[in-house]
């Protein structure tokens, strides 16, 4: 016991190379997972399912998104009878019927950046219990504002 | 030189991980916490020719549209699913049979003459959209069951101006 040297306290010396090795694993799939894209889609769309629609091969280029839906609970039940166009006017939702000043606004929007409004697709996301008709008379409202391609949105799947 | 060697043969290379391990720890707690999963969407174009625009009298189509029509309950479910007149019933067996009769009209998917044939939905104003997303799919085509492909059927979809609500159904 007197013979070893007090500061002579061996090291520890922990291998690192595996847990490197699962860190950067990890650090790759996760960056190759990870969407960084801007999307305008909003979560309390519950959107209707289809076997049918499968995403697009080719990306649309300039696209207006319209989010018809409910407010909702935890639970996914709906709150509110009214559905409401999110995520298009600063945040703050609007009512479908009423949108027409807006959409109109974006209309001028893309003709000041240049972009013709027949090359631009309103993409409709709308909620699975929507009423056909607000999502027909929102259409329409878009035709009076000068869009003409339409897209509605689906969840590719089975059918429920 | 035979003695620098010798020196060296026994010693350890010691990098210092510590400050890479901060940096690698901080890019995956990064990565983890902005991971969105996002199931994924599809579309389905429609057309919608503008109302009101003057059609061109001249360009005659050369096939009728085809009519479906869904009638809602009052509390917006499927009440039934008309393909002309026929009445195919609810549920989605009614639209395997609507995409059974798209495929007899058609023929043949994939024919040239699909092209120039439309369809035309007539839902209520109160029906759930997730029933005109499932028509709209019955008429666009079917998944191939061994090939997992698309196979189109008719790509021009239209809608009838809906009705105001309370109106006629």
């Amino acid at each position: 016991m007197a013979k070893r040297e007090p500061n002579a306290t061996p090291e520890a010396e922990v291998d690192m190379t595996p847990m490197i090795d699962i860190v950067f694993q990890l650090i790759a799939f996760f960056m190759v997972i990870s969407n960084f894209e801007q999307t305008q889609a909003d979560e309390r769309v519950k959107l209707p399912r289809d076997a049918l629609a499968k995403p697009p091969e080719v990306k649309v280029e300039h696209s207006l998104v319209l989010n018809v839906g409910f407010y909702r609970d935890m639970k996914g039940e709906k709150t509110d009878t009214q559905p409401w166009l999110f995520n298009f006017v600063d945040g703050e939702p609007v009512l479908p019927l009423s949108s027409g000043g807006q959409l109109k606004k974006e209309a001028k929007l893309f003709g000041a950046k240049g972009i013709d409004l027949k090359e631009v697709t309103v993409k409709v996301r709308a909620d699975s219990e929507v009423q056909t008709g607000i999502v027909q008379e929102l259409i329409k409202l878009c035709q009076d504002a000068g869009f003409e391609t339409f897209a509605m949105s689906a969840m590719s799947g089975p059918d429920e | 030189m035979a003695r620098r060697r010798k020196q060296s043969k026994g010693e350890k290379l010691e990098t210092n991980m510590s400050a890479m391990i901060d940096i690698v720890f901080q890019l995956l707690i990064f990565f983890m916490l902005t991971l969105k999963i996002v199931e994924p969407e599809g579309d389905f174009n429609i057309n919608m020719p503008a109302q009101g625009q003057p059609t061109n009298p001249d360009v005659v189509p050369p096939f009728p549209d085809i009519k479906v029509k869904l009638r809602a309950n009052p509390d917006g479910t499927l009440a039934g699913l008309f393909f002309g007149s026929r009445n195919l019933g609810i549920g989605p067996a009614a639209f395997e049979q609507l995409n059974i009769e798209i495929l007899k009209v058609i023929g043949r998917p994939g024919d040239p003459i699909t092209k120039d044939m439309a369809v035309e939905i007539d839902a209520d104003y109160n029906l759930h959209f997730s029933n005109v997303i499932n028509a709209v799919g019955a008429c666009t085509g079917r998944v191939d069951k061994r090939s997992g492909n698309i196979v189109k059927y008719i790509e021009k979809i239209k809608f009838k101006p809906p009705t105001p609500q309370g109106g006629a159904a």
